[in-house]
């Protein structure tokens, strides 16, 4: 089963320039950050979807439902605690619930998964060398650049000896089908264990292999696949530039899209 | 010509070792030479290799005496990643060594930190993905080879970098026949060009093709002569634990002085000297009924699976009963959907349409832990289960899991740990005992719930001859007292010496399945699923025996000798 969110496809976005879609990525994380009403936040939204349906990568979304699904609910829950509004929309026994909080909530939750599916436009259209290619040109050094690649690389294949982990402790009559959240917390020590210890198998090898291939973090090397930035590259840049000046301009001269001051 | 590879006095222990892996190891490997080196686990093979790139002692920590030169170079006054020009070393491993997107990145992952210029990479990556047959899937994504194909991948990935020796560690024993004779043609490919090969393998008919042939033991290497001087010296092979080549054993137990290593061989001298055991009327008896009892235990209906996130169905209308006291294997090459087909029986995979049934209720019927006491399921791998700091309670987890009394607990914990050998072993820590027995301990594990079929993926791989042949007498002894048993294998010897049963698997369908003997007479569909039967069954084929075995075939041809004379 493949469990990597790459998404071997062949379209425009796929083809752009590994900087771009980083630099693309970061300016799209800097406009989910200008607003806190949830209905400018929900444009932003549907438009990183519609850049993921472009990138044919809708699949690697469906892939991580749960965990979108999971920060939205989470948001919704912990908000309204923290911050609060002026209209009263409810009341129970004292505690009153804003209409603005629950709003704000809606926000940070549609923030925080679109901050996941922004990232996911990079790791479903781009190859992992062209991550830490992108990286090492846009000045970082190799080292970090390829502790990130890495760490983005192993991310499918541990899920995958988890799978196989929970698989193997069900065969032996370890009970998931038990409601107890409690006693299901018990019964982690037999899945961490086996995957820390598989973990750390599994990199130690991969070092060694790593450099019986003649790597070295310290050594130069040259690039395959050097990318190069062309035509498309500049414009998807300045027309991502182009949208952030105007949401600015929105938050900042219009004071648009905001329901609670003071707060990103 | 010149010495390659030059081992003087060498002594490795690790750092948490009690004895030395590598004794006294003093060895020359000429240029162009092919040294194939054979032992039992644990004899240092893979510690051996190593020491060739200078991961030991640079990246494995241990006291090291004696020195290792690779085309003059001293192993210790270079950094692993300059060896790397000169010795490329393919990891036994095959996963954890690929870890690039696709196919001509992962060439071009050496080439870049030999630092190529792009014209450079453009031709190598050409002619060594060409090379290891691999050009159509240039790129294909790594994760979507099957076993046999990633093998070679990494082979040609060490190979694009043209170090001067190319060391391989157990690059067949993952794969199928035809996989495996395709690593072969790389490695007399290898030799036509004058490179220097060191191959560990527990295979013999590796070995035929070497210059020399070393045989380890205990961190010596006991024998270095030529392939036929190495493997006809029977009684040295079995002392270090390695599997014998059949047709030897074959002709010796005979009484023939002839020393055929290969079926083909051996039926050159059959025609040649021993004439009288060719009976051109012998026709084969096949048994058609089943072996098991009439009450089947395990059946699957119009099964179809296929994983969510795909539009490719895994297995496609299945349609396949077990009945109680079979031994069944399975056999197919990688990806073909045994291990997805297996999954099914204690319902770790759910049928996208069809139907599982276990004695006749569907799996889809039963809560978890009711299957778990019927099917029990052994993981190829141990380490995806092993979590407790003794063997005892690996053991005796699932009957606590399954709220056994403290009583039953403790006598089917013990039992389980003496059918598998691992009394004495019950206070020590798993995680610090051989592959060999963390394989035991796991399926042990499974062993003490006293299920009625215990499924085994691959339980032999990473397990030498010795072991192998422990671990199969002991599921034949379960057998015996009424478990089913299926196991899911690459090894065609296991299937033919101890199956009741063959199912073979080629692209989710079942293209074959019938008593042993009928389906390894078959090898028209042997091949259609990329699978050779050993060189004895090969040579039972041609002479039409009954016999599956060395000391079957033996017996059966002098049983006839006996009836004829009489």
């Amino acid at each position: 089963m493949n469990l990597s969110l790459y998404q071997d496809k062949d379209t425009w976005i796929h083809r752009l320039d590994p900087r771009t879609k980083i630099t693309g990525i970061i300016l799209i994380f800097a406009m989910c950050l200008c607003f806190n009403d949830p209905i400018y936040i929900a444009i932003l939204t549907l438009g990183v979807l519609f850049i993921l349906f472009f990138a044919r990568s809708l699949k690697s979304l469906w892939t991580l439902r749960y965990i979108l699904i999971l920060l939205f609910l989470f948001s919704m829950i912990i908000w309204p605690f923290f911050v609060k509004g002026k209209t009263v929309w409810l009341c129970i026994k004292g505690f009153y619930i804003h209409k603005e909080s629950i709003l704000y909530a809606i926000a940070m939750g549609l923030r925080l998964s679109t901050f996941v599916m922004a990232g996911m436009i990079l790791i479903s259209t781009t190859k992992n060398e062209d991550i830490t290619n992108g990286l090492i040109m846009m000045g970082l050094p190799y080292p970090i650049a390829f502790a990130i690649s890495t760490a983005l690389r192993l991310v499918p294949t541990f899920a995958g000896a988890g799978a196989t982990i929970v698989q193997a402790q069900i065969s032996r009559g370890l009970d998931l089908e038990s409601k107890n959240i409690f006693k299901r917390f018990s019964k982690f020590i037999p899945f961490a264990v086996p995957i820390f210890i598989i973990a750390i198998r599994y990199t130690n090898l991969l070092s060694m292999a790593l450099e019986s291939r003649g790597f070295s973090p310290a050594s130069p090397r040259t690039m395959y696949r050097r990318p190069y930035m062309k035509k498309n590259d500049w414009i998807v840049l300045i027309s991502l530039l182009i949208v952030f000046v105007i949401i600015l301009y929105i938050r900042i001269f219009l004071q648009a899209g905001i329901v609670i001051k003071d707060r990103l | 010509m010149g010495i390659a590879i030059k081992i003087d006095s060498l002594h490795f222990k690790y750092r948490s070792a009690s004895k030395d892996s590598l004794a006294n190891i003093n060895s020359e490997i000429k240029e162009g030479n092919f040294v194939v080196i054979f032992g039992h686990g644990g004899a240092g093979k893979t510690t051996l290799c190593f020491s060739m790139n200078g991961l030991i002692p640079r990246f494995l920590h241990g006291e090291m005496k004696g020195n290792v030169f690779v085309k003059n170079k001293k192993t210790t006054d270079y950094r692993i990643n300059e060896m790397a020009k000169t010795v490329g070393l393919v990891f036994q491993d095959f996963e954890a060594q690929l870890f690039c997107s696709n196919v001509e990145l992962e060439v071009a992952f050496g080439l870049e930190n030999l630092c190529l210029n792009i014209e450079e990479m453009e031709e190598r990556i050409k002619k060594y993905i060409d090379f290891v047959g691999l050009l159509e899937k240039r790129k294909a994504q790594t994760s979507s080879l099957s076993g046999g194909q990633k093998q070679r991948l990494a082979i040609g990935a060490v190979l694009a970098m043209e170090p001067d020796v190319v060391v391989m560690d157990e690059p067949t024993t993952d794969l199928d026949p035809i996989g495996k004779n395709h690593i072969l043609s790389i490695s007399q490919m290898l030799r036509n060009k004058k490179r220097t090969l060191v191959m560990v393998d527990t295979d013999y008919e590796v070995a035929m093709d070497a210059d020399y042939v070393w045989l380890m033991k205990d961190g010596e290497v006991v024998i270095k002569d030529s392939p036929r001087q190495v493997l006809t010296n029977l009684d040295l092979l079995k002392s270090c634990g390695v599997m014998v080549p059949q047709t030897l054993e074959f002709f010796k137990k005979m009484g023939w002085e002839e020393m055929p290593l290969n079926s083909k061989e051996t039926i050159m001298h059959i025609k040649e000297n021993h004439p009288e055991i060719i009976v051109p009327h012998r026709t084969l008896k096949i048994n058609r009924k089943p072996v098991g009892s009439e009450k089947g235990i395990i059946e699957t209906k119009d099964l179809y699976f296929r994983y969510p996130s795909s539009p490719d169905d895994i297995l496609k209308n299945l349609n396949l009963k077990i009945y109680e006291g079979e031994i069944v294997a399975i056999l197919g090459q990688n990806g073909s959907g045994k291990t997805t087909l297996a999954k099914h029986f204690n319902r770790l995979l759910r049928p996208t349409s069809g139907e599982v049934l276990i004695k006749g209720r569907k799996t889809t019927d039963y809560k978890q832990h009711e299957l778990a006491r019927i099917v029990g399921y052994v993981f190829q791998n141990p380490d995806h289960q092993i979590f407790s700091s003794t063997v005892w309670d690996e053991v005796a987890f699932g009957l606590k899991m399954l709220g056994e009394d403290e009583k039953n607990i403790k006598k089917n914990t013990e039992e389980a740990i003496f059918v598998t050998g691992l009394t004495g072993y019950e206070n020590k820590s798993p995680f610090l005992l051989t592959k060999g027995e963390r394989q035991r301990v796991a399926f042990a594990s499974i062993l003490s719930i006293k299920p009625e079929v215990i499924v085994l993926d691959e339980p032999t791989t990473g397990l030498d001859y010795a072991h192998q042949i422990s671990a199969m007498n002991m599921l034949k002894e379960l057998n015996n007292k009424g478990r089913t048993i299926v196991i899911i294998t690459h090894s065609m010897w296991i299937a033919e010496q101890f199956a009741t049963r063959v199912i073979i698997m080629k692209d989710g369908i079942i293209i074959a399945d019938g008593p042993t003997r009928d389906i390894f007479f078959d090898e028209d569909v042997l091949k259609e699923a990329s699978l050779v039967p050993s060189q004895i069954v090969r040579v039972s084929n041609w002479l039409k025996t009954q016999s599956l075995s060395v000391d079957e075939l033996v017996e059966e041809l002098k049983g006839e000798s006996f009836s004829v004379s009489r």
